[in-house]
């Protein structure tokens, strides 16, 4: 070993000790709730565009999938639907009898988000709007949780808009294990089509995907320019892993779960979109499309609070499959 | 020496610093031993295959000429391995093991350096992750004896004597890694991965060719070459004309525009990167380090590219960008100049 100088030698013990953490298995990074991290988001997301090409779609590599067209609806506020669950104050410690720290799951604490809310309706038909229907099966997913020994924090138990940057602030001050929005889809184009799908977040490079993400990530004040940005820097985050299984979970129980009872659903599997709630977000993360409001048929079954819990239900299986296999 | 201890003689040990790349593989050896190859692996489809090549698993350039024959494998992602599928794995492992047995080390004796007898250090992307350096030391078991892991600019920096003060930004085919250097071992701040880079210009290039040239036949293959070859941003240093089969007859194109705007796509992800990375070093040393960029990576080679990205930084001062000739083992050598300075109570910690 010849002499080498001080700079270089610390920064050798430095490489070593990075090595040495990885030899010893600590949770990468993206998992762990990590405050820094997200104050490094707030710096990035408020640098001024500079005048630059951003390119278009190579900036964001993935592999094309073929989708059926997504239009999202909307219209006038609506009232929240007759048969909800009543909305319970959220506090950390609602959950019944069953102690999570006795359970041997890696997932304690769980975010629900019902999509959309007070004057953002989501897709709002005359007798039904998503908002109503995201908050209602976020009230019995949560319920079946807090019976199922899990915490839960929700993102609104009300009708009223929540930006979207507030709600993955609510989920990561509440160092949550994973994060679960529920929305309801709208195909105008196909309206003889229903399916599920779960996303979770990632680039994409169909130009429907990356509309219908526009489209979501409306009220976040940010533009598509600013979520590439951000995307690039957490493609291959491992939490990106953590959210693929997730999302496989919850999208193979959704499926499972609901075909039997709404004949001609279709399975439209896992995806990936740069929805902006699953950004900013540092735990694993999924949005659920649980539905199609487009689909005459599926809005009647969405009417019934039978469906709904059994939407819940299958929302409910998906964590536990996560949860289990985590272990 | 003690019977049956670990520890050898340093003249036994063979330091290897090695670039795994997406499209370039490069292996630095202390014995000085240097070689690249195309980080390709493939295995003939069927016997009829196997027959004709005499050889049941085929590597680099050799592979990708033989590529009708074989199950064709880049086992690198965005200069990660792709996890998750076995015959990638496979794959990597022949490549490292290849790499080796290029240097000299031979897995069975044969007189030659035992595997155990290695200490390597192995540069990845500057966004990998814990996990993915996991995934890496669990394939890298029984192939190598010791293992470093470091960020591939880093390794460059360090090769290089540039730990203080300097960035480097290596566009790679499938990454383009960025490090500012603060003479320390670069954290997640210090370091920022894209995915423009080499391949994105090149499917981006089939698409505008395609789009403006719908009757030829070109593949992938085909636009890489004529990028290597005919890369620029901003002004055409030529006209570019290259020649593609229509209906079998080879025909001329002029592929000046798309040339250009492919290239171009690189642009303004690469200097809004360097500039935001620019943005968080301490204001006092900010000049230093915008006169110590280092350009490196195929990719460097885009004509046009340092001035571009020299222009850009006008805007906040002006500064210096300066282009590694022979790119090619500065990541590997950089990974073995590693690999020797690291004491060997270090290495006894490391073993893979
Ligand atoms: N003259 C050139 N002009 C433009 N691009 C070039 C030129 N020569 C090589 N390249 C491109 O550079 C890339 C290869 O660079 P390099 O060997 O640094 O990548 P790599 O290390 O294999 O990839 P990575 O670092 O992403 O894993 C390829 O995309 C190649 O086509
Ligand atoms: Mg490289």
């Amino acid at each position: 070993m010849g002499k080498i100088d001080r700079a270089k030698r610390r920064v050798l013990r430095q490489a070593v000790a990075d090595n040495l953490e990885t030899i010893r298995g600590l949770p990468p990074r993206g998992v762990r709730p990590n405050v820094r991290r997200s104050r490094l988001w707030m710096r990035r997301l408020s640098i001024v565009a500079l005048p630059v090409m951003l390119a278009g779609s190579t900036f964001l590599l993935s592999k094309p999938v073929t989708e059926p067209m997504f239009v999202v609806q909307r219209g006038a506020p609506h009232k929240p639907l007759a048969a909800a669950a009543q909305p319970q104050p959220q506090t950390l410690t609602t959950y019944e009898k069953v102690d999570p720290a006795a359970l041997p799951l890696n997932v304690h604490r769980v975010v629900i988000d019902a999509g959309h809310g007070g004057t953002d309706p989501g897709t709002a038909l005359p007798t039904l709007a998503e908002k109503a229907v995201t908050l209602d099966i976020a009230m019995r997913l949560k319920k079946l949780l807090e019976r199922g020994g899990f915490e839960v924090i929700t993102t609104r138990t009300d009708d009223h808009l929540i930006p979207l940057r507030e709600r993955a602030h609510i989920a990561n001050v509440s160092s949550s294990d994973i994060f679960i929005s529920i929305h309801v889809n709208s195909i105008v184009e196909h309206t003889s089509e229903h399916g599920v799908e779960t996303y979770y977040l990632g680039p994409t490079r169909d130009a429907k995907l990356t509309k219908l993400a526009a489209e979501e990530n409306r009220e976040s004040g940010y533009s598509l320019a600013d979520m590439r940005k951000l995307l690039d820097g957490i493609y291959m985050d491992a939490r990106r892993d953590e959210s693929q299984r997730l999302a496989s979970a919850i999208q193979s129980q959704l499926y499972g779960g609901l075909r039997n009872a709404d004949p001609g659903l279709q399975n439209w599997g896992v995806k990936r979109a740069p929805f902006l709630v699953l950004v900013a977000t540092e735990m694993p993360a999924i949005l659920a499309e649980v539905g199609c409001m487009s689909n005459d048929a599926e809005v009647e079954k969405m009417h019934q609070p039978e469906y709904r819990e059994r939407i819940a239900n299958a929302l409910f299986d998906g964590i536990r499959t996560y949860a289990t296999e985590k272990k | 020496m003690k019977e049956g201890s670990k520890k050898m003689a340093d003249s036994e040990i063979l330091h290897v610093g090695i670039d795994l790349g997406t499209s370039r593989s490069a292996i630095s050896a202390s014995n000085g031993e240097r070689f690249v190859v195309d980080s390709f692996v493939g295995w003939p489809v069927d016997m009829v295959a196997k027959k004709v090549l005499k050889r049941s698993v085929m590597i680099g350039h050799e592979a990708v000429s033989n590529r009708t024959m074989l199950d064709l494998h880049r086992p690198l992602e965005r200069g990660l391995l792709k996890e998750g599928s076995d015959k990638d794995v496979e794959a990597v492992k022949e490549l490292l093991r290849h790499l080796l047995r290029l240097v000299g080390v031979d897995g069975n004796g044969n007189g030659r350096i035992p595997t155990s007898n290695v200490r390597a250090v192995v540069g990845v992307p500057a966004a990998a992750l814990r996990t993915n350096k996991q995934y890496l030391r669990n394939t890298m078991k029984g192939i190598v004896d010791s293992l470093m892991i470091v960020s591939e600019p880093f390794a460059v920096a360090y090769g290089l004597d540039a730990l203080l003060h300097t960035m480097i930004i290596d566009i790679g085919a499938g990454t383009t890694d960025f490090c500012v250097m603060k003479g320390r071992y670069p954290t997640e701040e210090d370091q920022r991965t894209l995915t423009s880079a080499g391949d994105s210009i090149d499917t981006h290039l089939l698409k505008l060719i395609s789009e403006r040239y719908p009757q030829a036949n070109i593949t992938i293959f085909m636009v890489r070459e004529w990028k290597e070859k005919h890369s620029f941003v901003n002004k055409a240093p030529e006209k570019v004309v290259v020649t593609a089969p229509v209906n079998g007859v080879p025909t001329e194109f002029d592929i000046t525009n798309e040339m250009k705007a492919a290239c171009e796509t690189l642009l303004g992800p690469t200097v809004e990167t360097m500039l935001d990375l620019l943005s968080r070093v301490e204001p006092e040393f900010q000049e230093r380090v915008r006169n110590n960029i280092i350009l490196s990576g195929g990719g460097g080679l885009i004509r046009g590219l340092p001035e571009a990205l020299q222009d850009a930084l006008k805007q906040v001062g002006g500064g210096k960008v300066t282009y590694m000739a022979d790119p090619v083992f500065v990541g590997s050598d950089g990974g073995l100049a590693l690999a020797i300075d690291a004491p060997d109570t270090d290495w006894e910690k490391l073993s893979a």
